[in-house]
């Protein structure tokens, strides 16, 4: 038994910050119903596309076409059911559809209602449309990730999509919790952009306490003093960029700098006074970065890592995707990548990334392929609604299931 | 026991979280959970991480991390103390440990969950308690090079880099209080609880979007040449969301949703150059066509200045983003008017602080003062008020 069966979900998300969190709660044995149709099936929300196939598994595809009011009337038969209904939507689609929060609670008042939108409702940025690289922009993530003088480099993958699911799917179990106190569910505001907001907190916090505002430091941490703190460029594999091997270093204390000195071979450089507080190594932490890219250069980051970390000093080679899926022992010992349970009919072998949550009592062992358009229309619609297989194939006919 | 009324309002936490999991345990404490938080009488060493309020000296990374919980000392030398503490998780719904947490050794896990049965514990820890790296030290630039974070972000021209603070233990902290929630769930149904693993390494690895949809499937993508995607600065791997500079700043700019939209916009403002050329509807041109268009709209956006260009992609429904400093971010009309911000008390001032990243309708949630209870933890449960 995995911890959150038992709980309905009907997905309207697309993209990946929904798909994610529904994603999450698909792994941990929710039964998620993924709402998909003929005509929105394009790009990355098409079922045959890895993207869509990555996001969706561990969910039942179920294919409604919004546009006829057959469908609506299935889908308000089905929020009436569901636990929780998810959308990332525009403001006010689920309402036009007759299948908003306010809508259903009326018969359905245990129902709880997440909105994923990008600016959250109401304010003047709340019609704004975003992506990801959107939101990094606007929530200071861009701008703060990067080098001194260097321009904004910022985040080149959708790291808040997965915030957003993440902090949706705490905001969906949370409002589980409070239903089993107070009976009823209720309607959460979910705005990607405060998740990404939350995520500079601190440097809010200093800037309007202190006045002091963050600016981008590469490697370094904003705020404390510990050096060396960065990546160490080892010796290449190749002359292509990907060919490039570096080392995070990390000295958060004497202990751990005297360790890093001694497997340097304590030269003399380390010995001069001014590395031997961490506020003098802070203040020299140049110096100490040109001294150690001058030893690492030559030398094979893996075998440098495990040496370091050996004698107590935190250190890690940059792996790329590559490294992650072939030589990553530790990921390998988990078992970490894993098949799905069967072929997809498009794509032929697709592969899970696990959840990274390991319970010992409810095992979230069960990874299922992403599903093709409607796919499950017969056992979804039959389990909910208890329609027979005869009016399901009526409704595919007739093309409002499709 | 407090009342209030929020969504977890009934949800105890012992929070012995170091600084990989504190940021879930602070989503759950501004939810409403009962949080206590022990820490040596010699302070809790995550209150020694900067900034620090000018004034008083206290921390804000703490501040903020911390917010909402109840705090008290324990004295590790003393047994009725130390009784109290593994008292306290006999009476928890969830308990989180973090392996560099002060305290985290001084709790006898196993013998808790022997005691209160319903009792989840989150152990959230660089590796997991197994396989070969399991005692490796990863403080957040290593587990961001292991995790694969860093290997994606920087550009040519610079060192792999870490994403700006600890944004990969706010991954790996999102993922704990998840965790502790699915765990709840099946506890409050079942009566049965649990010890769950967390192993910071695999959360971010599984948090980098497109890498390993790009390893399985690069054939699928006509600009894939390897297996994996280098670093490329804030250039997404479709090539259609980059940061680009403007006449007085930089924005984030993407033709999608709606590519002829976008060439429409650059045909009224007489700058689409040579993107109507024929050759551009051959399907061997199209690649060349989006690379072209590319090229043209970072030229024209280099002459645009920056908040005016954004709103009026925004009026087009383009989803451009300016590209916002710190500052800016603090005076946004959108967290303004939604009323995101919130006090949060630092010393013994009132201070305007981040707010909470959702709204829940029925239990709203909110940022609470943090409560020091007494030093004396003789008689902690009693401080604390949960029923023995």
């Amino acid at each position: 038994m995995r911890p959150l069966e038992g709980i309905r979900i009907l997905d309207f998300t697309h993209v990946l910050a929904g798909p994610f969190c529904t994603r999450l709660l698909g792994d941990m044995g929710a039964d998620v119903v993924k709402v998909n149709s003929v005509k929105r099936a394009a790009a990355n929300n098409a079922p045959n596309s890895p993207y869509y196939a990555i996001w969706n598994r561990n969910k039942r595809a179920l294919a409604l076409d919004m546009s006829h009011d057959d469908a609506k009337d299935v889908a308000i038969s089905l929020a009436h059911q569901a636990d929780v209904v998810i959308d990332n939507f525009s403001l006010g689609v689920l309402d036009r559809w007759g299948i908003g929060f306010d809508q259903i609670s009326a018969t359905n008042d245990q129902v709880i209602y997440v909105q994923m939108s990008g600016m959250g409702s109401g304010g003047p940025w709340s019609d704004f449309v975003t992506y990801a690289p959107t939101i990094h922009a606007l929530a200071g993530l861009t701008y703060t990730t990067g080098v001194p003088d260097g321009g904004p480099i910022g985040l080149g993958f959708s790291y808040n999509d997965h915030q957003a699911g993440l902090h949706g799917a705490v905001a969906i179990l949370s409002a589980i919790e409070a239903r089993r106190q107070t009976g009823k569910g209720q309607q959460i505001d979910l705005s990607q952009f405060e998740v990404g907001t939350a995520m500079i907190g601190v440097s809010l916090l200093d800037y309007f306490v202190n006045g002091k505002e963050a600016h981008p430091c590469g490697n370094r941490l904003p705020y404390d003093m510990f050096a060396p703190h960065g990546c160490y460029e080892c010796r290449s594999e190749g002359d292509d960029i990907l060919d490039e091997r570096w080392l995070a270093i990390v000295c958060r204390d004497d202990e751990e700098w005297q360790s890093l000195c001694s497997v340097m071979g304590d030269p003399e450089w380390c010995r001069s006074e001014k590395f031997l507080s961490a506020k003098s190594r802070s203040e020299h932490a140049d110096e100490i970065d040109d001294h150690i890219n001058a030893w690492t250069k030559e030398q094979d980051a893996n075998e440098l890592m495990y040496e370091l970390q050996d004698a107590g000093v935190p250190a890690g080679t940059v792996q790329t995707g590559i490294d992650l899926v072939e030589s990553d022992p530790q990921l390998q010992a988990h078992d970490f990548i894993t098949s799905m349970d069967e072929s997809h009919p498009a794509l032929g072998e697709t592969f899970a990334d696990r959840l990274p949550i390991y319970f010992d009592k409810t095992p979230c062992e069960t990874y299922k392929r992403s599903r093709v358009l409607g796919e499950d229309n017969v056992d979804v619609l039959a389990d909910w609604l208890g329609m027979s297989k005869e009016a399901v194939h009526d409704g595919e006919e007739a093309g409002f299931l499709t | 026991m407090r009342t209030r009324g929020e969504a977890l309002r009934q949800t105890r936490v012992v929070d012995l979280s170091d600084d990989k999991s504190i940021y879930g345990v602070k989503l759950l404490a501004d939810l409403g959970a009962d949080v206590v938080r022990p820490e040596p009488e010699s302070g809790d060493p995550l209150r020694t991480r900067g900034p620090f309020d000018e004034v008083s000296g206290e921390s804000l990374w703490y501040s903020f991390f911390a917010s909402s919980r109840r705090h008290f000392a324990v004295n590790e030398t003393s047994s009725a103390s130390l009784y109290e503490l593994n008292a306290l998780l006999g009476c928890a719904d969830l308990c989180f440990i973090g392996k560099e947490n002060a305290l985290a050794d001084r709790v006898n896990v196993q013998a808790a969950l022997t005691r209160n049965p319903k009792l989840v514990v989150v152990d959230v820890s660089p590796f997991g308690s197994s396989g070969p790296w399991c005692d490796f030290k990863a403080p957040d630039l290593v587990a961001s090079a292991l995790g694969g974070s860093s290997g994606i972000t920087g550009d040519e021209y610079t060192s792999p880099l870490k994403l700006f603070g600890e944004l990969n233990f706010t991954i790996s902290g999102a993922y704990a209080a998840t965790a502790a929630l699915a765990g709840l769930n099946h506890a409050q149904k079942t009566g049965e609880g649990q010890h769950i693993e967390v192993p910071v390494h695999e959360c971010i690895a599984s948090s980098l979007e497109h890498v390993f949809m790009w390893y399985y499937y690069h054939k699928h993508f006509p600009n894939a040449r390897a297996r994996a995607l280098e670093r490329r600065g804030s250039l997404h791997w479709t090539n259609l969301y980059v940061v680009m500079p403007t006449k007085d700043g930089a924005m984030m700019v993407t033709p999608t949703p709606n590519v002829e939209a976008q060439l429409a916009w650059l045909i009224e403002e007489d700058a689409y150059q040579d993107l109507l050329d024929p050759k551009f509807e051959e399907p061997e041109n199209r690649r060349r066509y989006f690379e072209r268009l590319m090229e043209v709209i970072r030229e024209w956006v280099a002459t645009e200045e920056t908040e005016e260009l954004f709103y009026k992609a925004q009026e087009r429904h383009a989803p451009y983003g300016w590209v916002q400093t710190v500052a800016q971010v603090a005076n946004n009309p959108q967290l303004k008017a939604r009323s995101w911000w919130q006090a949060t008390k630092v010393g013994d001032r009132k201070v305007r602080g981040p707010g909470v990243p959702f709204q829940f309708k029925s239990t709203p949630a909110r940022v609470t003062d943090p409560e020091w209870l007494a030093t004396d933890t003789s008689s902690v449960l009693d401080t604390v008020g949960w029923e023995k």
